[in-house]
């Protein structure tokens, strides 16, 4: 292989990594947002997969793609307040609820998959749209810049720019300061007279939202359907990502391409004779491993405050 | 007087859920324009009854009046409504924000979405500027000493438009210089027209601060007087009853080998207040080495080397002989050292755990308290209560949360703790700060005590008269340095140390 067909391959699997890196970044940068607010959001992965049925349903409803996204942003936006509505008002335990939504959710979409479709596995019966990918205009005639920065999915240019907005949202704004304060001290917060329960609310909406995407592009992303379970676990992945990020949205953004690398490495791995079984439990394995040094590169002794 | 006062505690009741009774038909007024000192022992429902001024508790019974009026305080917010700020005994700054941050916590100025960051800093800078307090902006309250995130603290209570400022033991952290300087800018506030209610142990303070006292005793009001019509020595009887204390007494004694040795530590922290600049120290078995300085002169940074927190960049130190450098915290514990830290609540304690736990924690890995796997609940619960009572530790009982003490008699039970292990070398930072009269000669009873049965103790703090009424040797550390080890005697005074604190003296 020459230098020029190297560089050619990997401008190649960039648009690999950039698909499978959204859905990942998207719901870990919700998550990021509900754990500086104190309220670690652990049913983003219920979240994600309730929000993909429902983009399919309201696209397949309303014949319009964007109408289903808008549907599974609403969705991951209800369970977010549910959720916080579990905590604060029912006063239930944040770490139980989180899992009792991804199982109501897991159980959840299958039960109406059935009644709507009556198949359990698919729901290829229901004609959704797909949201579109964008060529960006002059650039895309670009040689190597074109494939990198054009022609990717709507939701992924969102993904990315989520990122900054994010980080000024978190660092820069009073809202982002309120709700790091509340996720640090709830007394303290209280004591200066802010309401905890709103800020972490809307921390929880907010996270929501962005599960909401990322639900909506695992079913109308590059498909038109929903199946079974199709969050297949980045949920927690993205959990991963947000720990491993340092606390920041930019360090967010980095854990989830590392995750995400390991899903495109998979991928482009696939049908080389390598054991699939071995292959797929490849993106279970980097956030472990990825945890680990993680963890160990926090013991540095030497700087402590 | 013709005016009403500002405010007025009628028959003011507090019970807590756990069935403890902190207050019990409080009544008295604070006149506009005062300085009003609020005095009593470790748990006499002090806090208590600034928190429900304040609005962060509910009183059980009572009213509280502002010019007059029956007025229901419900939250922080409400009482910020009434202008009442308040600067909590425990701190409720952030540590991962900035100082402006914190400051302007709730009130961030904005430009568009975003918080002008200029327009804060400005404030922050002329809030600073105006009352004397310097800080800096930019600067994470991580990493700040504690005298520093104090000023911070009564900045923000200061940020808003106050017209009462409620002082919940603000000086227990300061220098003496820094407490005058307080006391300057608290009689400046006095004539700006606001009301201020302090709270303190120190009799010396309130004299030199208050026009009125009043003093609580088991949540009974025990005595409302101006200033001028009262002694200390009748404060004191209305504040502890009958009860009489003895101030420790130092005596001669011979000291053994050489316990600690440091050599030439350096720590190049990201704090400036943690730097260690090549310090040497050495404590024989049955002395007390004071460290005095101004609070951020690398105090924190010595405590958290000699407790095996931080490494050392370079330097090294010497336990009985044996290099203790790298050692675990675990593993310098094991080997005969105790740390009573200054912060307690962050580092000392958990608050959300019983007494017991904390009275306990640290040994209970010993055989005394565990069995295998399993700890042996009734001897720690035995444990716990021979120091309640050893500590007069004023709680519900050993099973009780740490949160549901007073501020000083939370202290008490770490404080009880590590005195408890029978140390070969104890750290002693702040050991009785925000504690009262009679438990505060207690403790130095102890740390005199046991430095006559051949511990060697560090000890440091802000309190020079504690200081020199303990101290064998005191070592000045200024900006990260020792500048001085001098012997006590009587010819050692505050004023004596003063140059050598400020740097404008060195004499190592
Ligand atoms: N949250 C709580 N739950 C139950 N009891 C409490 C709680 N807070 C305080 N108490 C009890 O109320 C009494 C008064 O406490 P308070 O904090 O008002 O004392 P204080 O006078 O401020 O003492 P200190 O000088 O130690 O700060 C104490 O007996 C304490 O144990
Ligand atoms: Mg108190």
């Amino acid at each position: 292989m020459t230098f020029l067909e190297t560089i050619a391959h990997i401008v190649d699997l960039v648009p690999v990594l950039l698909r499978v890196t959204t859905p990942i970044l998207l719901a870990a940068l919700g998550v990021h947002i509900s754990q500086k607010a104190g309220v670690l959001n652990l049913g983003v992965e219920g979240m994600m997969l309730a929000a993909a049925l429902a983009g399919v349903l309201a696209s397949a409803a309303s014949g319009s793609a964007w109408v289903g996204l808008a549907g599974a942003l609403a969705t991951g936006a209800v369970l977010g307040f549910l959720l916080s509505f579990a905590i604060h008002v029912l006063k239930a335990d944040l770490i139980l609820s989180g899992i009792a939504l991804n199982m109501l959710a897991a159980a959840g979409t299958t039960l109406v998959l059935y009644m709507l479709t009556g198949d359990k596995g698919m729901s290829g019966s229901l004609s959704s749209g797909v949201l579109p990918s964008l060529a960006i205009p002059l650039i895309a005639d670009i040689p190597v810049l074109g494939r990198l920065l054009s022609g990717h999915h709507v939701l992924t240019y969102l993904a990315f720019a989520m990122v900054p907005v994010v980080a000024v949202l978190m660092m820069r704004t009073p809202f982002g300061i309120r709700l790091r304060a509340v996720g640090e001290s709830a007394e303290a917060a209280a004591t200066a007279g802010i309401d905890v329960a709103r800020m972490q609310i809307a921390a929880l909406v907010l996270s929501g939202l962005l599960a909401g995407a990322a639900g909506a592009f695992l079913s109308m992303g590059y498909v038109s359907w929903f199946s079974q379970n199709m969050s297949g676990g980045r949920g927690f992945v993205a959990l991963a990502a947000d720990l491993m990020g340092y606390g920041s949205a930019w360090g967010t953004m980095a854990a989830s391409l590392l995750l995400g690398a390991a899903d495109a490495f998979v991928i482009s791995l696939q049908g080389k004779g390598i054991p699939s079984e071995l292959l797929q439990s490849l993106p279970y394995i980097v956030p472990i491993v990825a945890l680990v040094i993680h963890a160990r590169a926090r013991r540095k002794r030497f700087v402590r405050i | 007087m013709a005016a009403e006062p500002i405010i007025r505690f009628e028959a003011i009741s507090k019970r807590y859920p756990n069935g403890t009774e902190a207050l019990k038909g409080v009544s008295f007024s604070i006149e506009a324009g005062t300085i009003h000192a609020i005095c009593g022992e470790n748990g006499a429902g002090k806090s208590t009854l600034m928190k429900i001024l304040f609005g962060l508790e509910r009183a059980t019974g009572g009213t509280i009046r502002i010019d007059g009026q029956p007025v229901d305080i419900s939250s922080p917010r409400a009482a910020a409504s009434f202008g009442i700020s308040m600067v909590h005994q425990h701190f409720s700054l952030l540590p991962s924000l900035t100082v402006a941050e914190n400051i302007l916590l709730g009130q961030e100025p904005r430009r568009g979405l975003l918080v002008d960051r200029k327009a804060a800093r400005e404030r922050v800078a002329a809030l600073a500027a105006r009352y004397n307090l310097e800080a800096d902006p930019d600067a994470r309250v991580a990493g700040l000493s504690v005298a520093a995130q104090q000023k911070v603290e009564i900045l923000k209570a200061l940020s808003r438009d106050v017209r009462v400022l409620i002082l919940d033991e603000p000086t227990a952290v300061l220098t003496p210089p820094e407490t005058d300087e307080l006391f300057r800018r608290l009689h400046g506030l006095r004539r700006a027209g606001i009301t201020i209610l302090f709270i303190s142990h120190k009799l010396g303070e309130v004299r030199a601060l208050a026009d009125r006292v009043t003093t609580l005793r088991a949540g009974l009001l025990s005595g409302d007087a101006a200033m001028g019509d009262i002694s200390d020595a009748e404060i004191a009887t209305l504040v502890m009853g009958t009860t009489k204390t003895v101030p420790p007494l130092r005596e001669p004694h011979g000291f053994g080998a050489e316990r600690l040795r440091v050599d030439n530590v350096v720590l190049r922290s990201l704090a400036g207040a943690d730097r260690l600049d090549g310090v040497s120290l050495s404590i024989r078995a049955g002395e007390i080495l004071g460290i005095a300085g101004v609070d951020g002169s690398g105090q924190r940074g010595l405590v958290s080397v000699l407790t095996g927190e931080v490494l050392p960049h370079d330097g090294d130190f010497h336990l009985d002989g044996r290099s203790a450098r790298g050692c675990s915290t675990a593993a310098l514990r094991k080997g005969g050292m105790a740390h009573l830290p200054a912060d307690r609540f962050h580092q000392g304690s958990a608050r959300t755990l019983s007494v017991v736990d904390n009275a306990i924690a640290g040994a209970h890995r010993s055989s005394r308290f565990s069995r295998g796997a399993f700890l042996r609940v009734r001897e720690m619960e035995t444990e716990a209560r021979r120091l309640i009572s050893d500590f007069s530790i004023r709680c519900p009982g050993p099973r009780a949360p740490l949160s549901a003490l007073s501020g000083g008699n939370a202290q008490k039970v770490i404080a009880a703790r590590e005195f408890a292990t029978a140390p070969t070398f104890l750290i002693a930072d702040q050991p009785t700060r925000g504690i009262d009269i009679a438990a505060a000669a207690f403790l130095q009873g102890r740390i005199l005590d046991m430095a006559r049965q051949g511990t060697a103790v560090l000890l440091i703090s802000a309190d020079l008269d504690e200081l020199l009424a303990l101290s064998d040797r005191v070592a000045v550390l200024y900006a990260g340095r020792i500048t001085a080890v001098l012997d006590n005697g009587p010819h050692l005074t505050p004023e004596r140390l003063g140059p050598f604190m400020l740097g404008l003296e060195d004499a190592a």
